[in-house]
């Protein structure tokens, strides 16, 4: 049996010389099921599409509907030649789905009718081993969470002056919470099939371990991004007192996505933008919007000042629901007749600049409100645009800034018609120049000089 | 076992009875199932000699140069682990499990250690405690314990016995004193060496 392999092989080999000629099939041949499996089969692969291509010409004298039927059906999830994915695009008018790899994969699953075993199930021994090791782990940390939040029940209904005063008892009932909640997150973090969901994005965000996964990762890159952006545009002193970003917010104008700190051309932003704010932690929050222009000039006193575009508030976020669509809601606004239920109190303002001044930086922030209470929007709506200060907005409506993003403006092309459309002719022709810093007099070099 | 070596050059072998493993058994050189007669073969078409015999021809390269050739052409750092989806899957849990195992190996050793850590000391302040007649005494009574372990309470030398003679450092380590062992350190302490020590 050892003996007649390597003849064997040497037969393959020779089949695969004579393969291209007799196989005129396409490649629904059951010898290229070898695909996936040995790194030959992908030349093998080429070759016979190259001498398969002309076995089915379309025939000249056909009308062009007539020969795309013979083409047959063309699955977008299935097709794997290059032939087929172009007669899917030309017949059908659709992309194929995913990688040519991932189509071919289930293609060759489907030939061979194959019941594809769940993951949890694929028999390997030490993978077997593995996972009934995990799932002991597991229950193990699922018996000391109900032991934990027994013994927590018990200290919430103890009274305060057997468990050491009410401060202690504070203490004892944080600290017991938080290892609860430890505890939720490694009981799950070692199950591949979370792993595998969070990976795909279809982990429920109302799950703890999904939430935590999701910060663990916007803390390795995003966060650090942001708040890389955050100090270098010194947003921080200028704005706000101190900032610790807890939500990772995406901005975007129409279908563009704006990394923080981008410079964007001043007819996207005439537009809202479309904020996409991922909350950690669990529950509903009411967080207000704000948009601030830190870099307004102030020639008067030769310096910059602040200036808020826009302000919206109550508006409500969780885990699940990330989206803030502004110009959604800004039509909403239009309709409502009440105007306690309005959600705009300050509308926007499109970012301008004038021409020859530096950049100015827009800074949006999502400030929660506390205790999830709405604020009172004709208050809110008393906000003065110009000299604007956000440490003070903050203050006033008991906020907290839990997410921050930030885009640049500066004069561009087509800064006249915003600032036209937005009401702001005379700023057109306005033109900032450096001022020129006269030169010390002459003095003619004396002895004492040198 | 390679059984080639053992053999004869003549074609003249029987089935062997020794059942080598399948896996050598594919390195060594096919065998005929018959016995051949006693007339010698005029000339097999393909050599019989067994595999060892046959590499007698000095067409072997240099070791040297097949090490050379070796690094030359590898690189230092061995390629990244490339798995598929599912693979790369598998072998994440079964290294989640290990490092789990090996976190909870480490838990149980250490509380082991601080188990038997913790009955030790408990021995050692019953001992301290007891007084020649078997009594536990009070801590004013007591001597003293850890640096000052030699000191005595107010009941002198009856009480600790057994402790004091079990903290002597004396003869550990013959006639060196046990106290001259310390970590080997980068540096000397502060102090450098303390003249007024004395036992």
């Amino acid at each position: 049996m050892a003996s007649a392999q390597p003849s064997m092989r040497q037969f393959s080999a020779c089949l695969r010389c004579v393969r291209p000629l007799s196989q005129s099939n396409g490649p629904l041949h059951a010898s290229a099921a070898r695909l996936l499996s040995t790194t030959a089969a992908p030349r093998e692969e080429v070759q016979t599409q190259v001498t398969a291509a002309p076995a089915a010409p379309p025939p000249a004298t056909a009308s062009g509907k007539d020969f795309m039927k013979r083409w047959g059906k063309l699955n977008p999830e299935l097709v794997e030649s290059k032939r087929d994915e172009r007669r899917l695009i030309r017949r059908e008018g659709t992309q194929p789905v995913g990688s040519r790899r991932r189509r071919a994969a289930l293609r060759r699953t489907e030939i061979r009718g194959t019941v594809s075993i769940p993951f949890e199930q694929l028999p390997y021994q030490c993978f077997q081993e593995a996972r009934k090791f995990l799932l002991e782990d597991r229950k193990e940390k699922i018996k000391q969470i109900e032991v934990q939040s027994a013994r927590l029940k018990n200290i919430i209904t103890q009274d305060a002056a057997v468990s050491g005063g009410k401060q202690a008892k504070e203490v004892r009932i944080q600290s017991m919470k938080a290892h609860i909640n430890e505890l939720v997150i490694l009981a799950d973090i070692n199950d591949p099939i979370v792993k595998k969901k969070f990976e795909d994005r279809l982990g429920d965000m109302n799950k703890p371990i999904y939430r935590y996964l999701a910060n663990e990762k916007w803390r390795k890159y995003k966060r650090l991004v942001l708040e890389q952006r955050i100090s270098q545009f010194s947003l921080v002193p200028d704005l706000l007192p101190a900032f610790d970003p807890i939500a990772d917010v995406d901005l975007g104008f129409g279908r563009r996505d704006i990394a923080p700190g981008e410079f964007v051309d001043s007819c996207v932003s005439e537009q809202m933008p479309r904020l996409n704010v991922q909350t950690f932690e669990a529950g509903e929050k009411l967080v207000t919007v704000v948009v601030v222009d830190a870099d307004v000039p102030d020639p008067k006193n030769d310096n910059f000042t602040f200036r808020c575009h826009f302000v919206a508030s109550n508006i409500k976020i969780s885990p699940t629901e990330t989206s803030i669509p502004l110009i959604r809601i800004g039509q909403d606004d239009a309709k409502a007749t009440d105007p306690t239920t309005k959600r705009i109190a300050v509308p926007w303002l499109s970012p301008w600049a004038n021409k020859g001044a530096p950049y100015h930086r827009l800074a949006i922030f999502v400030l929660e409100q506390s205790e999830a209470k709405p604020l009172d929007i004709s208050k809110v709506a008393q906000t003065q645009r110009n000299v604007f200060s956000l440490r003070g907005f903050v203050d006033r409506h008991h906020l907290k800034p839990i997410g921050a993003s930030l885009f640049r403006t500066q004069w561009d092309e087509s800064m006249p018609g915003v600032l036209k459309r937005a009401g702001l002719s005379d700023q057109i022709n306005v033109e900032f120049k450096r001022t020129r810093i006269e030169p010390l007099p002459y003095k003619r070099r004396t002895e004492r000089m040198r | 076992m390679n059984l080639s070596i053992f053999r004869p050059t003549s074609r003249h072998l029987t089935p062997s009875t020794f059942r080598t493993p399948t896996l050598l058994r594919q390195n060594a050189r096919p065998t005929i199932s018959k016995p051949t007669t006693t007339t010698p073969a005029p000339r097999a078409p393909f050599s019989a000699t067994t595999f060892l015999q046959k590499r007698k021809t000095k067409n072997l390269t240099d070791p040297r140069i097949t090490a050379i050739r070796y690094h030359l052409t590898h690189p230092l750092t061995p390629r990244p682990l490339r798995f598929s989806r599912t693979r790369y899957l598998r072998h994440w849990t079964i290294h989640r499990a290990w490092l789990l195992f090996l976190r909870k190996q480490r838990w149980t050793q250490e509380r082991a250690l601080e188990r038997q850590y913790m009955s030790m000391r408990a021995a050692c302040e019953a001992l301290r405690l007891l007084d020649d007649k078997g009594n536990t005494v009070s801590e004013a009574e007591a001597g003293g314990f850890g640096a000052d372990a030699g000191s005595l309470g107010a009941r002198g030398r009856e009480v600790g016995r057994l402790y004091r003679s079990a903290m002597s450092k004396k003869k550990v380590w013959g006639s060196v004193p046990v106290e001259y062992a310390r970590a080997q350190v980068d540096f000397p302490s502060r102090e450098g060496w303390n003249h007024a020590w004395m036992r």
